[in-house]
């Protein structure tokens, strides 16, 4: 049973390996970007006296994304805030139950938004553009578009995907650990000082 | 059924579910079964409110400040701006007996301006402080246990991470807070100071060096530049007070020449001030000036109403580059890139908390939890003072188990209008409960620091739990000083204006 769940395990581990360091990087730029963005404003508002229009809408736009991008990677190294006293003072196996029903909750509720989220991003304010972002539609920037809102909202949409995903790979770890197998699982980054304080 | 959705959520958070996912679900199950009771017929319709309200609770530019704020914090910190800190603050305090202690607690002071986080004061300063304590004969238990206790007075003065997520839950304003929370987190230092002077009679803890490194040199950059910054600072500070006193309106030419004239007073001054200290001294100070510009231009820039809180915190962000790249060039490219992850991961986790929290905030406003919660406060007392004692012990029982952001976004919510309903001040009561909450951060069992302070120090956190009482004694001392005279919090934001 264990070697099967350790088959079903391995093409979530690889996809979260390859594909959560890649949102880990995209958002690193995105953070550089929102710095610069709000430098922009900044400059063009104060030392200029010629207020822009888009960078305020642009900064939220990278921030959303990063959170999007990056927040899996810190779920999956278990840094999401949690009361973890009473889980931890129990056996590992009672407490390996009890995350796989906590797993399951989070799974449910990230399920439902993945479902809200589609809906959102393809139903009726998908229709609606942001209100200051342009992006270039010809090579020879002659022509641009205003840059849809679901491509803000999107954002969140993805995030949930991706965490959903690493729930996935999070509950059938579980399940190893419950049927005894949990000495051979692989370790997962310690958490970053994942905190609000 | 609306109403059982607070008990659910607390049951989801004592199993340990994360509060993201608790935040969600409670609310998230009753209105389904609310929906589904009620014969509606898509009873998942009221989830994409609840989905809604995430997207939008995060897309906010005044949350912005967060990972703004994180990331200048970061990157003053792998500038080499901890040793400044610590080495100016020895230069001050270092010779009185328990020297280290009080040194350990003023660069906490002086940190909080930097940074809005006690993990990043805790970490940076007890790796360097906890060991040099011990070598001098402080035991390793106090050494971390003065470091978890002073470090949470950076999430109270500004810029607080913690305070921006109350402003923009609770629709305050982040720079009335920031400045309520001035005088509260230099009343927690100057607590702590006192606990180690008594402490140090009974102990006889030692005196330190002033002057760690003698014959230390500057780069003729960093010379320059913090010869102009003071000068320009101080100059300007100068020249508010005489405007202020005075009533003179300067403005054009006139301007310009009353700085001008400001700066050449100010420089007078320092270059008598100069004859009374050693060489040595001066070049420790020196160091430190580019360092504490940093809260001197975040406050400045919002008071003077030039930025807003987030434009402040991508300038602290910009002028923390500045220095680590050119003028001190302790910074390389490689660091800045776990910088900026480290700064995106913390805050991504941060604003997903601050979006679930305003879902949550539209079902408890559904339901008639906070009327419920309300009557049932009020039939325990009537009288603000003891309802205010009450809360306090209940904030400080959650602060034992819970962080203070996610603790602030559950319980303001709940809490602030019940309060502000007795006729407790908005910002008063934000204060009470950002530091009140801050303080558990330091408190078993639970207490983030005191891991951070464990892990650092390689001592055990009950030990560390045991050795933090008497700091603690004083905390809890301090905030129902700060409960019971608003004037220490309300004064500052008062006098500028930022609250009637």
């Amino acid at each position: 049973m264990v070697a099967l769940l350790k088959g079903l395990l391995k093409p979530f581990e690889v996809w979260n390996d390859l594909i959560l360091p890649v949102g880990r990087a995209i958002a690193i730029v995105l953070v550089a970007l929102m710095v610069v963005a709000i430098l922009v404003q900044v400059f063009f508002r104060y030392v200029l006296d010629n207020p822009l229009p888009w960078p305020d809408e642009a900064a939220r736009f990278c921030m959303l994304w990063m959170t999007g991008l990056i927040a899996p990677m810190a779920y999956r190294r278990g840094g999401f805030v949690a009361i973890d006293t009473l889980v931890q003072a129990l056996p590992a196996r009672v407490a390996a139950t009890i995350s796989f029903v906590l797993l399951l909750i989070a799974a449910f509720v990230l399920g439902f938004a993945v479902k809200i989220g589609y809906g959102e991003i393809t139903g009726f304010n998908a229709r609606f553009a942001t209100a200051s972002l342009y992006v270039p539609t010809a090579v020879d920037f002659s022509e641009w578009m205003k840059v849809p809102r679901w491509w803000m909202s999107a954002s969140l949409f993805v995030g949930v995907i991706l965490l959903f995903i690493v729930n996935v790979e999070l509950i059938i770890r579980t399940l190893i650990t419950i049927l005894g197998g949990g000495d051979q699982l692989k370790s997962l980054a310690p958490a970053d000082d994942v905190v609000a304080e | 059924m609306l109403i059982w959705f607070l008990p659910v959520f607390l049951i989801f958070l004592m199993i340990g579910l994360p509060v993201f996912f608790g935040l969600l679900a409670a609310p998230g199950i009753l209105l389904f079964l609310s929906d589904l009771n009620a014969g509606a017929p898509d009873p998942t319709k009221q989830l994409t409110v609840l989905y809604r309200n995430v997207y939008n609770g995060m897309d906010s530019f005044p949350l912005m400040a967060i990972p703004f704020f994180m990331l200048a914090g970061e990157l003053m910190n792998k500038g080499g701006i901890t040793t400044r800190l610590v080495e100016f603050s020895q230069a001050l305090m270092g010779h009185l007996r328990g020297g280290l202690a009080h040194v350990n607690i003023l660069s906490s002071i002086l940190f909080a301006g930097l940074s809005g986080s006690a993990v990043a004061d805790t970490s940076a300063l007890g790796s360097m402080l906890i060991p040099a304590m011990e070598k001098q004969g402080y035991t390793r238990k106090f050494a971390a246990a003065i470091t978890a206790a002073s470090s949470v007075i950076g999430p109270i003065i500004p810029p607080s991470g913690i305070m921006i997520i109350y402003a923009y839950v609770m629709g305050e304003s982040v720079a009335a807070l920031f400045l309520a929370g001035i005088v509260p987190g230099i009343l927690v230092g100057v607590g702590l100071m006192l606990v180690v002077r008594l402490m140090a009679d009974k102990y006889d803890l030692p005196k330190a060096e002033r002057i760690v490194k003698r014959g230390a040199e500057m780069s003729k950059t960093e010379a320059f530049t913090s010869f102009a910054v003071l000068r320009l600072a101080l100059g300007g500070l100068l020249m508010w007070i005489v405007t202020s006193l005075t009533g003179l309106e300067a403005t054009g030419a006139t301007a310009w020449l009353t700085l001008l004239v400001c700066i050449v007073a100010v420089d007078l001054g320092l270059r008598q001030m100069r004859k009374a200290v050693s060489d040595d001294f001066r070049l420790v100070c020196k160091k430190a000036v580019l360092p504490l510009m940093t809260p001197v231009i975040i406050m400045g820039g919002i008071l003077a109403g030039v930025f807003t809180p987030t434009e402040a915190a991508a300038i602290a962000v910009f002028y923390a580059l500045i220095i680590g790249f050119l003028v001190l060039r302790t910074l390389t490219f490689r660091e800045l890139g776990d910088v900026l992850s480290r700064a995106a991961m913390t805050s991504a986790v941060v604003l997903l908390l601050v979006g679930a929290a305003m879902a949550f905030k539209t079902v408890v406003s559904l339901s008639y939890a906070p009327q419920i919660l309300a009557d049932l406060i009020l039939s325990l007392s009537e009288n603000p003072y003891i309802l205010l004692f009450l809360i306090n012990v209940l904030l400080f029982i959650v602060g034992m188990f819970l962080d203070a952001g996610p603790a602030i976004i559950i319980l303001g919510p709940i809490l602030g209008p019940i309060f502000t309903d007795l006729g407790v001040d908005s910002i008063h009561f934000a204060i009470i409960m950002s530091v009140n909450l801050t303080v558990g951060l330091a408190t078993p069992p639970m207490g983030l620091v005191l891991f951070v302070a464990s892990s650092v120090s390689g001592e055990r956190v009950e030990t560390i739990a045991k050795a933090i009482l008497p700091f603690l004694a004083v905390e809890i001392l301090v905030i129902f000083l700060i409960t019971y005279i608003p004037a220490i919090s309300m004064t500052i934001p008062r006098l500028t204006g930022f609250v009637q």
